[in-house]
């Protein structure tokens, strides 16, 4: 088991954002999290992801305790986000934003390197040109972050999220503001880092569409409680999950 | 005077003043764009780097009222200038690190107003305490003996050989800064984390030190302005207050987090000092608010920043 979360509960006051959800997700076998807007799914993701601490519950990868640990150091663990807002260093080349997030993984903690000239870890460099060649962003190594078009800056931000080279990787609306040809080629780059890298993939998503292409198994929450866990058939059957995600709409 | 000679006239005298402004501002800036942090005791470090930097340099005289009733006499090194300029970046530098620790971290989480509140009392403290020992009346810190008298510089006129040192040293101390955030890891992570902190933190870097490291580097710098101020303007325990001021303004004209930002901020702001004192004296702090003024209306993030002052 990769990671399990065990009871996961989260409350802000008198709300109960998470309610108590057991996830399972193997290694390899890619899982979507889907729900209504308001189901919990973004605050699951940040409680696994240590960006909130959990009211109740557990957080287990590769069967340790991880939960309340900093942010940092669960990405130093392998676990990495991708963001539903546009989270790159507008300011900084494309090159730099890459060697930002690969200097997290292993060298992110500075312990007695002060002087240390930018590039003296060769993993670092290649990591993170390895990365920009995978995204296809490559060529524009150079460019500062804010002019790229859209599309290249969320292609950019998933590169940051895989820059850490991951063995868990969140993505939480990947495709959100893309165009159908962007969307497109995004998933395409999605299924590539899960063939190529062997990277286990966490999507939070709406679009029906990509959920099928791309995942092995659907989790379905409403109301911060897991109401339906299983493959997309067997998902796309249960009628909890019709009546409290669609409405009762056949999918 | 030639135009020529008078036009490079302004510009040594509005780079002298400007000088000691980028020093102070740098620090300023850093710590607001890497932490979001309010630091008005910043100036303590100047306090620090002219106190300080006259008794390792010359001698300094405690003549204040505790200094008295407890016979505390005069204390000097008579090292030298270019000894305390030496020396006091590293204690400035040190200062800094205990300053991040012990005032700045306990309030990075706390609304601005707390910090300036909390920091401005800092500095006032500091300032009284100098008052306390070594006394509020101006003491002299004299040039060293080798930058006193002029330089010609030909065609272009004869002008005050220690403008041009201090044009100089801090030439030299920006240049060096500038290239350590450019192209180290640690000045990478201030960058980013300049941008985005939080983001930074996902990522897996812990800016924790990078952001300390930086906070006594921008102390160092202040110290060091100290040090080259103190022959330049008066030294009172009022003048730490006095440099805070137009440092801030630098920081708001060039915009938070950027060091390119707090050398075209500070020459804006020295030019405008400069020329209203040459020819209009009693308007020369009003146009610099003005000048700040003008710039946060057309360009709020300041001339080069990247996160706007109030976020």
């Amino acid at each position: 088991m990769l990671l399990e979360t065990k009871g996961l509960t989260k409350r802000f006051g008198e709300l109960t954002a998470v309610d108590e959800v057991n996830l399972q997700i193997q290694e390899g076998d890619s899982l979507s999290v889907i729900g209504p807007n308001g189901a919990g799914k973004s605050t699951t993701v940040n409680l696994i992801t240590g960006l909130l601490n959990p009211t109740e519950g557990k957080v287990l990868y590769r069967g340790e305790d991880i939960t309340g640990q900093e942010p940092h150091e669960i990405v130093q663990q392998g676990l990495s986000k991708s963001f539903q807002t546009a989270s790159i260093f507008p300011d900084l080349t494309v090159e730099r934003n890459a060697v930002v997030a690969s200097l997290g993984a292993e060298h992110g903690s500075f312990s007695l390197n002060f002087l240390r000239r930018l590039g003296n870890y060769d993993d670092v460099l290649e990591r993170a040109e390895q990365t920009m060649r995978d995204m296809g962003l490559y060529e524009q190594r150079h460019v500062e972050a804010k002019s790229l078009p859209y599309g290249d800056k969320r292609r950019l931000e998933m590169a940051l999220a895989l820059a850490s080279d991951p063995d868990l990787l969140f993505l939480d609306e990947p495709t959100a503001g893309m165009s159908p040809d962007e969307t497109d080629d995004t998933v395409d780059l999605i299924e590539r880092i899960k063939e190529e890298r062997g990277v286990t993939i966490v999507l939070i998503e709406h679009d029906m569409e990509i959920i099928f292409r791309v995942s092995d198994r659907i989790a379905v929450l409403n109301r911060g409680a897991k109401i339906a866990d299983g493959t997309p058939d067997e998902i796309q059957g249960d009628p909890d999950v019709q009546e409290a995600y669609l409405g009762g709409v056949e999918i | 005077m030639s135009v020529v000679g008078s036009v490079v006239g302004f510009m040594i005298q509005t780079l002298a003043v400007s000088s000691i402004y980028i020093l102070v501002a740098i620090g300023l800036s850093i710590t607001l764009g890497t932490l979001k942090f309010v630091n008005f005791a910043h100036a303590a470090m100047y306090l620090a780097g002219v106190y300080i930097g006259l008794g390792i340099a010359l001698e300094l005289q405690f003549s204040g009222d505790i200094a008295r009733s407890i016979g505390l006499g005069n204390v000097g090194l008579d090292l030298g200038f270019l000894a305390a300029l030496a020396i006091i970046p590293i204690i400035t530098f040190g200062l800094g690190l205990l300053m991040e620790r012990f005032v700045a971290r306990p309030f990075y989480d706390r609304p601005d107003t707390d910090q300036i509140l909390v920091t401005f009392g800092i500095l006032l403290i500091v300032q009284e305490l100098i008052r306390a020992f070594v006394g509020g009346r101006s003491l002299t810190f004299s040039r060293p003996a080798w930058a006193e008298g002029a330089i010609s510089l030909g065609p272009l006129g004869t002008y005050a050989s220690w403008r041009l040192a201090i044009i100089g040293i801090t030439s030299v101390l920006v240049l060096a800064v500038y290239l350590y955030i450019e192209y180290t890891d640690v000045g990478l992570a201030v960058r980013a984390g300049t941008e985005d902190t939080e983001m930074v933190n996902l990522l897996g870097v812990r800016a924790t030190r990078p952001f300390l490291v930086i906070f006594g580097v921008g102390s160092g710098l202040a110290g060091a302005a100290g040090v080259v101020g103190g022959p330049v303007f008066s030294v009172v325990p009022e003048v730490g207050v006095g440099v805070l001021v137009p440092a801030f303004l630098v920081v708001v004209v060039g915009g938070v987090g950027s060091i390119v930002g707090s050398v075209v901020g500070g020459l804006l702001i020295g030019a405008v000092e400069v020329g209203l004192v040459m020819n209009a004296p009693t308007w020369s702090s009003v146009g610099i608010y003005a000048l700040a003024a003008v710039v946060l209306l057309v360009r709020p993030a300041g001339l080069m920043g990247a996160v706007e002052v109030d976020e």
